[in-house]
């Protein structure tokens, strides 16, 4: 029972992963191969406000979120001259700068050794002790994360995204702000990863830079390119599949020692599989571009 | 100190140089972002591993079948992955997930295959050589001739035949090729077997120095597209430019600040070179359209 509850908690972890990146990827057509960076900035943020200055859960996040958006600003800012494979290019630059300044700032981070004993998260006098009720913690956060996306993107904002990703010239000579519009849509990503950082950091109780790599951010970005890209369905159903289907490969009695490779073999062949037939995705309505 | 610390900067600076020349013969013509050349670059020297420490066949035999291998595998990734795509007329984007997506296919087959550990192809203390308070092992010394010759090679190709003429034609204007009458798959499986063979030379070189694992292609694929971004974009002889430079900066950050910040120093260079340069050393200026597309 626990077990079916660690991988849906993943998912809810996941799943707001996804969200926030398809909000970069799906509509404003910005693909970026950082999100990971956001994710763990978020979780070494929060465990450290929590940890060494004491400060309690809640605010924590808060910290962690503004953390995020505010580095955001700093890649988003010079990363948007850039465009196709440069701004690719340069997002994984962003993205292995800040998984060298995790794994390398011993004195803050404690770099390769992690962090173990983080506190389970609690407020109002309420901790999230036991796994089914970490359960419904992280279901009603990533739930709380659905909707606000959800409001975001049917909202004119969201909206003014989808049109720039179609025809950037034109939402242009509308007199909208592209550039604004971009960086606003990359500070909200990286507030919603910081989220699910936080989250991460709070379940495991331990946190090393290993878990946010640059193949960690690819991992991100597959789930909502084997999903679909441009709504709400499209990312949570690649988390959903993306997390449950290498659990398949636990009961077809495969040796541990290759099973993590045979994982990412499939994770892979999806990947190119669903690019060449289904471009975009399983439940995605936009093609990427 | 400087002397040496420019020296062994220059060694390292040849492989990227390699590297970096494979995948600006495929980027430059194709435009295709080739990640999994970093995967290629990790078979190459698994290949001759096998061929060479395991199997026992002789040294040059080996190189020659794994170049051989490697020269095929190349255009097979054309041919399966990218080819389809190209045809469908998908984006630069979906080229550029679908070779990360062959990456990890290929490394992970690697990694099961021959497990997660150091091998080290050529065990024991190396003969080294002294050049005026210079001193260089001597598969130091054979990296950089290989260099010399093989970047010599390339580019007496490059300029003076009529294949050469042709790769830097497709460079401009790929469309234009079919309308001389020259078929592009030809090129196209030209480009990927002398990539993928540059990749796979720079690995075993470099596998016979320092030893492999199978995520060595990851740091290789980057410094090589750092490489020829630095040098610029559409140019041979920029990424033999651009790598010998990356490879003497880090040398050089490494002896003022510390080898755990190499990788952030180079992407902060790329970082710098795409913002104010992105045309690179040599490129000229050009529209951003132009260079986007």
């Amino acid at each position: 029972m626990n077990y079916l509850l660690h991988i849906f908690i993943m998912i809810n972890i996941y799943s707001i992963l996804a969200l926030s990146l398809n909000l970069l990827v799906g509509y404003a057509g910005l693909l970026s191969i950082s999100h990971a960076a956001f994710y763990g900035i978020g979780a070494y943020i929060g465990t450290l406000s929590i940890m060494n200055l004491g400060i309690p859960f809640l605010p924590s996040v808060l910290l962690a979120v503004v953390g995020s958006v505010l580095l955001s600003f700093i890649i988003s800012i010079p990363s948007l001259r850039l465009k196709g494979d440069y701004f690719v290019l340069g997002s994984i630059g962003f993205q292995i700068i800040a998984f060298s300044i995790l794994y390398n700032w011993v004195g803050l981070t404690r770099g390769p050794y992690g962090i173990p004993g983080i506190p389970r998260p609690s407020f109002f006098g309420l901790t999230i002790d036991s796994i089914p009720a970490f359960f419904i913690f992280s279901l009603l956060t990533a739930v709380l994360c659905a909707v606000l996306i959800y409001i975001i993107t049917y909202s004119p904002f969201g909206r003014l995204l989808k049109a720039i990703r179609e025809d950037e010239t034109a939402a242009e000579a509308l007199g909208k702000n592209v550039t604004r519009c971009k960086i606003t849509a990359f500070a909200l990503a990286a507030g919603f990863a910081a989220i699910s950082g936080v989250l991460f950091a709070g379940y495991m109780r331990y946190i090393d830079p290993t878990s946010f790599t640059m193949m960690e951010s690819v991992y991100i970005l597959s789930i909502i390119i084997i999903g679909g890209t441009g709504n709400l369905s499209g990312p949570i159903t690649g988390a959903v599949l993306m997390i449950f289907l290498p659990e398949i490969l636990r009961f077809l009695q495969i040796p541990d020692s290759i099973a993590a490779n045979m994982r990412q073999i499939i994770y892979g062949l999806l990947l190119i599989v669903i690019l060449r037939y289904w471009p975009q995705g399983l439940l995605g309505d936009h093609k990427l571009k | 100190m400087l002397p040496q610390l420019l020296a062994n900067g220059l060694v390292t600076g040849c492989s990227y140089a390699l590297v970096a020349l494979g995948f600006a013969l495929i980027y430059n013509t194709t435009r295709i972002f080739h990640f999994a050349h970093g995967a290629v670059y990790t078979l190459g020297a698994y290949l001759f591993f096998t061929f060479w420490s395991l199997w026992h066949i002789p040294f040059i035999l080996s190189l020659f079948l794994a170049f051989i291998a490697i020269a095929f595998i190349g255009i097979l990734i054309d041919e399966t992955v990218y080819l389809p795509l190209v045809r469908r007329g998908s984006s630069p984007l979906v080229y550029i997930v679908s070779s990360l997506g062959l990456y990890i296919i290929i490394i992970n087959i690697i990694a099961m295959l021959y497990g997660n550990e150091t091998k080290i192809p050529l065990s024991g203390l190396q003969p080294t050589y002294t050049f005026g308070g210079i001193i260089l092992a001597r598969i130091q010394l054979l990296i950089f001739l290989c260099f010399i010759v093989i970047s010599a090679v390339v580019f007496l190709v490059l300029r003076k035949t009529r294949l050469g003429i042709t790769l830097r034609a497709m460079r401009d204007d790929s469309e234009l090729i079919s309308v001389m009458g020259i078929d592009p798959i030809f090129i196209r499986r030209i480009v990927f077997s002398l990539g993928s063979v540059l990749a796979a030379m720079a690995a075993v070189l470099n596998s016979l120095d320092v030893g492999m694992d199978p995520h060595v292609g990851m740091s290789a694929i980057l410094s090589g597209v750092v490489a020829v971004i630095i040098g610029g974009v559409g140019i041979f002889e920029g990424a033999i430019l651009g790598g010998i430079l990356l490879g003497i900066l880090q040398s050089l950050a490494i002896w003022q600040i510390s080898a755990r910040w190499q990788d952030p120093i180079t992407f902060l260079i790329l970082i710098l070179f795409l913002l104010f340069r992105p045309q690179g050393i040599l490129g000229k200026r050009r529209r951003m359209e132009e260079a986007s597309a």
